[in-house]
C-alpha cells in the first residue's frame, strides 16, 4: 500500500467518517419515514418482574445463610445465582433490541368492525429470538407472540375496535418480553405508521334504493335500462346475465378473446344514483352517510350500475369493486378535517 | 399396528412438567445422603405420582387430601428429629415441601416456587458436603434450573432441549466470570450472624471441652488465627510443635470429655523428666471466650498473667481464672525433650486412663482385647499405627457424618474417612481396650512462620488432637495417630495436609506402570492433593482474612511500576489492533468512492446497493447537479471502476490523488 501525504489522510478519512456518519442518520431518518422502525437498545426499558423481586429476596436469603453457616460453596452458589440473573437482564434486553419492524398491509373495514393491523418483524441478528408479546400499548395481557429465527421475520395482525369513519391510525404498539428467564421484563413501544379507512356504517334498516321511476317486477330493478346498445369489454363485478355469452362463445380465449358484456342504453328514469344532496337534510349527516353506504353495498350486490354523488364530488354510473372503493372512501372522508385530500 | 406400538409425542405441558421433575430430582438426590429414608421415600413416591399424573394426564389431587399428607410428613419430621426448627430438620421439612408443591403446581408463579426453593435447597446441601463434585453438581442443578426456567418462559416456538440446555449453559459460562469475581471482591462478614439452637457448638470460637466426631474439622474450617508466637532462639521443627490444650480422658461412646476436677486434685503428683535446652518464646492470644491458654509441649514455667492467674493442672494444661475476652500476652519456657510421669504413682489414677463405657463398639472392643494378646504395649501401639497407615483410612476435612452411637465402629469399620478427632479418639479406644492408658489431647499443632518477622502465626485450622500412652520406663508418650494417615499434617501445616486418594489408587497405579509405581502414584497424590488444598483454601476457607490479604497483596501489586506499565503496554497494543484492523477492511480509495456516494447520495442521488460504478456513473451523467460536478463525478466513477476492475497499472497514491481531487470538485 502506497503511503501517503498524512494530514490528506486524515483528511479524508475524517470526512469519511462524518458522511458515514451523516448518512447513517439520514437512512434511519428515511427508515422512520417509510414506518421502518430499528427498536434499538436505548428504546428498550427493562425492570425486574414480579419473580425477579422475589429473586433479589432469595438471593438475600442465600446469602445470609452462607454467612451464617460459613459456607464456602454457598457463596459461590449465592453469587452464581446472583450473576446469571444479570445475564438473564442482558438477554432479556437483547431479546428485544435490534428488531427490524415495519408495519403490513392495512385494509378497510366498516364502522365497528375491528380495524387490522398488519405488523411485520424482521430479526436482522444471527440469533433466535422467542416469546416477544406484542399488542397494542393499552391492552395489559398481550395477545400476540411472536418467535423469530435468526435472520426471520414474522406478521401479525393487531385489531382494533373503529368507532368513526376516517383514517384510524395505527394505535401505539407495545412490545414486551421476559425471555430466558422471567427475571425481567424488557419492553418497547412502536408507533407503526400505518392507517385504516373505515367506512361509514352501513344503515341497517335502509329505505330501498332510490330508483328514480318503477323499480322492475322481478325487484333487480332495470339494470342499465332495456335497450341493447352494444357491448364492452367485461369489467369485474358486471352480473353474470349481462355478459354477452353468444358473442363470448365465438371467441376462443387462447387466441386473445375475452369477456364482454352487453351494455344497454337505459332511459334517464331508470338510472340509479345515490344522491347525497337528495337526501333531505333534516336527518342527522352521518345517517345520510351511513344510508349512502348502504346503497352502495347493495346496488354492487344486485349489480345494478349506479352513479355517485356526493358534495362537488360526481361518480359516473358504474359498477365493480374500484367504484364501490371511490364510493366508499368518499363516503367514509366526507367533511372529515384533512380527509378531503385523500378522497380524490 | 406400528403406530399404536409407537410412544405417542409428549405434549408440550407434559414434556416442560417432566422436565421440571428431572431437575427437581437432581437437587433432591443428593439429600437423600443425610435425611431419614423415609423422608427419601416420601419424596421418591410423591415425585413418581407427580410424573404419573403428567404421563397418564390424570387431575392432580385435591387440596383436601394433599393438606393431611403434609401434616402427616411434618408430624414425621417432628418424630425423626423432636424438633421442627433445627438445621437438619428445616431442611427435612424443606425437602418435603418441594415435593408436595410438585403436586399442587397450577400457574406460573408455582414454577418460580419451586425453583426458587431448589435454589435453595441447593445451598443447604453444602450443610452437608462441600467437596468439589457437589460443587460440579450444583454447577449441574443450576443449569438444569435454567434450562427449565426458560422452557417455561416460552409462548410459541419450543426449541429442541439440546438447543435450550446450550443456552442454559451459555447463560452459566457467562456469568461465571462475573461470579468468581463477586466471590472474590464481595465483602465478606465474619459469620454466624446468629447461633442455631442445634450449631452452637459451631459458634464457639476455637476449641471446646469436649471432642465429639465433627466438632473439630468445624472449627479447622476457620482461618481465624489463634495465637501468634514469637520464639526467642529458633524454632523448633515443625513436627514437634505441639500446643497443648484441653485433654480428654472420659468417654460415652460418642463424645470425649474432660474428667471431672475433683479426680484428679491432689491424687498424684506430676513428675516431669526434662533433657535439652529450653525453648523460650512469647504468645500473643486471641480472645476465644475460654480459659484454655496455649503452650508448647511440655511447658515448665507458667505464664504470668496479672489479675487472671493460671494453674497448672495434672494433664499439664494450663488455664486462667477467667475466661479470655481480650487479646494477652504470656511468655512461656518449655522442652521438647521431657519425660513425663515415668513411674506409674498409684493404679486409681491409671484406671482413669483405662476406662471404657460399657456396651458401646463391640467390634473395636473386640479388636481391641484381640491386640493385648501382645505382651509388649508398644508393639501394640505401633499395631494399630499401622492399620491405620496401610488400609484405607483417608484423612479429610469434610468426613462423613457418624450417626449412630457407636461412632468408633462406624468409622474403624465404616466410614474410615476422618479428621484428626476421629483417628485420636478411635486409637485411644482401642488402646485402653488394649490395655494401654491412654487420652485424648487436644490443641493445635504446627504454625505458619511468617519469614519476614518471624512470627508464627498458629489459626483455628491448626487445630489437632493427639493421643498419649502411657508406656512402662517411657512415661506419657506422644503418640499421633493422624500423622500415620497423612504425615504431611504433622510435617506442615494441615492446609497442607493432603488427603490420600478417595479411591484405591494405590491398585490402579500398580495396574498403570509396574515399572515405577510410586512414582505415577505419588505424582497423582500430589496433584490431587494440590487441587484439594486449592479448594479448601480458595473456596471452602476464602475468609475474612484471607480475602483482606489477597486484596492488599492485589492492590501492592497493582501500583508496582511493572504492573502498570503491562497495562499500559496492553492497552496500546489493543487500540494499535484496532486500529490495524479499521485499517485492513477499507482501503484509502474504497473509502474515498464511499465519501463519494454519500455525497450524491445527500444530492438526491442514492447509488442502489447492487449498482456497479459504471452503471451509477451513467445514472450520474442525467442527474441534476451542476455541469462540473456532474463532470467530476462521472469521471470519477470511470476511473475507480477502471481502477479497480480493470487491473489498471497506475500507483494507488497516483489514483488516490486523482480521485481526491475530483471528489472536491462534486459540490
Amino acid at each position: 500500500m502506497a503511503a501517503m501525504a498524512p494530514a490528506a489522510t486524515v483528511r479524508v478519512r475524517l470526512r469519511a467518517w462524518l458522511e458515514a456518519r451523516r448518512a447513517g442518520m439520514r437512512a434511519r431518518a428515511t427508515a422512520r419515514d417509510q414506518g421502518d422502525v430499528l427498536l434499538g437498545l436505548r428504546r428498550v426499558y427493562i425492570l425486574p418482574t414480579r419473580a425477579g423481586l422475589a429473586f433479589i429476596v432469595l438471593l438475600l436469603v442465600l446469602l445470609i445463610g452462607s454467612t451464617n453457616y460459613n459456607l464456602g460453596l454457598g457463596f459461590g452458589l449465592t453469587f452464581l445465582a446472583g450473576s446469571c440473573a444479570l445475564v438473564d437482564m442482558v438477554f432479556t434486553a437483547r431479546n428485544l433490541a435490534d428488531l427490524r419492524l415495519r408495519p403490513g398491509r392495512a385494509g378497510a373495514v366498516f364502522a365497528g368492525e375491528d380495524a387490522p393491523f398488519e405488523l411485520l418483524a424482521t430479526n436482522p441478528t444471527p440469533r433466535a429470538r422467542y416469546a416477544i408479546r406484542i399488542d397494542v400499548d393499552d391492552v395489559r395481557e398481550p395477545r400476540h407472540a411472536l418467535d423469530l429465527p435468526a435472520g426471520g421475520s414474522g406478521t401479525l395482525t393487531v385489531r382494533v375496535a373503529s368507532r368513526r369513519r376516517g383514517w384510524l391510525r395505527a394505535p401505539r404498539v407495545r412490545l414486551t418480553t421476559s425471555f430466558p428467564l422471567g427475571l425481567f421484563g424488557a419492553w418497547g413501544y412502536w408507533q407503526p405508521d400505518s392507517r385504516v379507512l373505515v367506512y361509514p356504517f352501513p344503515e341497517q334498516a335502509a329505505p330501498p334504493l332510490p330508483l328514480l321511476g318503477e323499480p322492475s317486477p322481478d325487484g333487480l330493478g332495470g339494470a342499465g335500462g332495456d335497450d341493447f346498445a352494444g357491448v364492452r369489454t367485461y369489467q369485474p363485478g358486471d352480473p353474470l346475465r349481462q355478459l354477452a355469452w353468444r358473442r363470448i362463445a365465438r371467441l376462443d380465449p387462447a387466441l386473445g378473446g375475452h369477456l364482454v358484456t352487453k351494455q344497454f342504453e337505459g332511459g334517464a328514469k331508470n338510472e340509479l344514483v345515490i344522491d347525497f344532496d337528495a337526501l333531505p337534510s333534516s336527518i342527522d349527516l352521518e345517517l345520510r352517510l351511513s344510508r349512502m353506504t348502504r346503497w352502495v353495498l347493495d346496488a354492487e350486490s344486485q349489480g345494478l350500475p349506479y352513479a355517485f354523488r356526493l358534495g362537488r364530488l360526481r361518480y359516473d354510473a358504474a359498477l365493480g369493486p374500484a367504484h364501490q372503493a371511490a364510493c366508499l372512501q368518499a363516503l367514509a372522508l366526507f367533511l372529515l378535517p384533512g380527509g378531503d385530500g385523500d378522497a380524490a | 399396528m406400528m403406530q399404536g406400538l409407537r410412544m405417542p409425542a409428549l405434549s408440550r405441558d407434559k414434556e416442560d412438567t417432566l422436565l421440571l421433575i428431572a431437575s427437581t430430582l437432581l437437587v433432591l438426590a443428593p439429600h437423600a445422603a443425610h435425611l431419614p429414608p423415609w423422608v427419601t421415600l416420601v419424596c421418591g413416591a410423591t415425585l413418581v405420582w407427580r410424573a404419573v399424573v403428567t404421563l397418564l394426564g390424570r387431575r392432580m389431587p385435591p387440596n383436601t387430601l394433599l393438606l393431611p399428607v403434609a401434616a402427616a410428613a411434618m408430624a414425621g419430621v417432628y418424630a425423626s428429629y423432636k424438633t421442627l426448627l433445627g438445621r437438619d430438620a428445616g431442611v427435612a421439612m424443606l425437602v418435603l415441601l418441594v415435593a408436595f408443591k410438585m403436586l399442587e403446581m397450577h400457574a406460573r408463579r408455582d414454577l418460580f416456587v419451586v425453583v426458587f426453593l431448589c435454589f435453595f435447597l441447593a445451598l443447604t446441601n453444602f450443610f452437608y458436603s462441600q467437596s468439589m463434585f457437589t460443587a460440579l453438581l450444583m454447577v449441574v442443578s443450576i443449569a438444569a434450573l435454567l434450562t427449565t426456567q426458560l422452557t417455561f418462559q416460552l409462548t410459541g416456538a419450543v426449541p429442541p432441549l439440546r438447543a435450550r440446555l446450550l443456552l442454559g449453559g451459555k447463560m452459566l459460562l457467562c456469568a461465571a466470570p462475573l461470579a468468581i469475581a463477586v466471590f472474590v471482591l464481595f465483602p465478606r462478614i465474619e459469620g454466624p450472624l446468629w447461633g442455631m439452637p442445634e450449631d452452637a457448638q459451631q459458634t464457639s470460637r476455637g476449641l471446646s471441652d469436649t471432642m465429639a466426631p465433627g466438632e473439630l474439622s468445624n472449627v479447622a474450617l476457620s482461618e481465624d488465627v489463634a495465637f501468634r508466637v514469637k520464639f526467642d532462639g529458633p524454632v523448633p521443627p515443625q513436627p514437634s510443635l505441639y500446643w497443648r490444650g484441653p485433654v480428654l480422658a472420659a468417654f460415652d461412646g460418642r463424645t470425649w470429655t474432660r474428667l471431672p476436677p475433683r479426680r484428679i486434685a491432689g491424687r498424684h503428683t506430676v513428675s516431669l523428666a526434662i533433657g535439652g535446652a529450653p525453648v523460650r518464646y512469647e504468645v500473643t492470644q486471641e480472645p476465644s471466650n475460654a480459659r484454655w491458654l496455649f503452650a508448647l509441649e511440655m511447658p515448665l514455667t507458667l505464664p504470668d498473667l496479672p489479675d487472671n492467674p493460671a494453674t497448672l493442672t495434672g494433664e499439664l494444661e494450663i488455664q486462667a481464672a477467667r475466661p479470655l475476652t481480650e487479646r494477652i500476652r504470656y511468655g512461656v519456657t518449655s522442652h521438647i525433650d521431657y519425660n513425663l510421669q515415668l513411674h506409674a504413682d498409684g493404679d486409681v489414677a491409671r484406671d482413669d486412663w483405662l476406662l471404657l463405657p460399657a456396651g458401646t463398639n463391640p467390634r473395636a472392643l473386640a479388636e481391641g482385647r484381640r491386640l493385648a494378646a501382645e505382651r509388649d504395649p508398644t508393639r501394640r501401639v505401633t499395631a494399630v499405627l499401622r492399620r491405620f497407615r496401610t488400609e484405607k483410612f483417608t484423612y479429610t476435612l469434610a468426613p462423613p457424618r457418624l450417626q449412630g452411637a457407636d461412632s468408633i465402629d462406624d468409622f474403624l469399620y465404616g466410614t474410615r474417612a476422618g479428621f484428626c478427632e476421629h483417628y485420636a479418639g478411635a486409637f485411644v479406644f482401642l488402646m485402653r481396650a488394649a490395655g494401654v492408658p491412654a487420652r485424648v489431647v487436644t490443641g493445635y499443632q504446627g504454625g505458619e512462620l511468617n519469614p519476614l518477622d518471624g512470627y508464627l502465626t498458629v489459626r483455628q485450622s491448626d487445630a489437632h488432637a493427639w493421643a498419649e500412652v502411657w508406656l512402662e520406663g517411657r512415661g506419657w508418650v506422644r503418640v499421633d495417630p493422624t500423622a500415620a494417615v497423612a504425615p504431611e499434617r504433622v510435617q506442615r501445616s494441615h492446609a497442607h495436609a493432603l488427603p490420600a486418594p478417595p479411591f484405591g489408587l494405590e491398585k490402579l497405579g500398580r495396574l498403570m506402570g509396574p515399572q515405577d509405581p510410586d512414582a505415577l502414584l505419588s505424582r497423582v497424590r500430589f496433584a490431587f492433593s494440590a487441587l484439594n488444598n486449592g479448594w479448601n483454601q480458595w473456596v471452602l476457607n476464602y475468609s475474612v482474612q484471607r480475602q483482606h490479604d489477597l486484596l492488599t497483596r492485589l492492590t501492592d501489586a497493582l501500583w508496582r511500576w511493572q504492573t502498570l506499565a503491562v497495562l499500559a503496554a496492553g492497552a496500546l497494543l489493543l487500540l494499535a489492533g484496532i486500529k490495524f484492523a479499521q485499517r485492513r477492511r477499507s482501503d484509502p480509495v474504497d473509502r474515498l468512492y464511499s465519501a463519494l456516494c454519500q455525497r450524491l447520495a445527500q444530492r438526491g442521488l442514492p447509488r442502489a446497493p447492487d449498482e456497479a460504478p459504471a452503471a451509477f456513473a451513467a445514472r450520474v451523467a442525467t442527474a441534476n447537479l451542476t455541469p462540473d460536478a456532474r463532470a467530476a463525478a462521472a469521471e470519477f466513477l470511470r476511473r475507480y471502476s477502471a481502477w479497480r476492475y480493470a487491473r489498471e497499472t497506475a500507483p494507488e497514491r497516483h489514483v488516490f490523488n486523482t480521485l481526491q481531487a475530483l471528489l472536491s470538485r462534486v459540490r
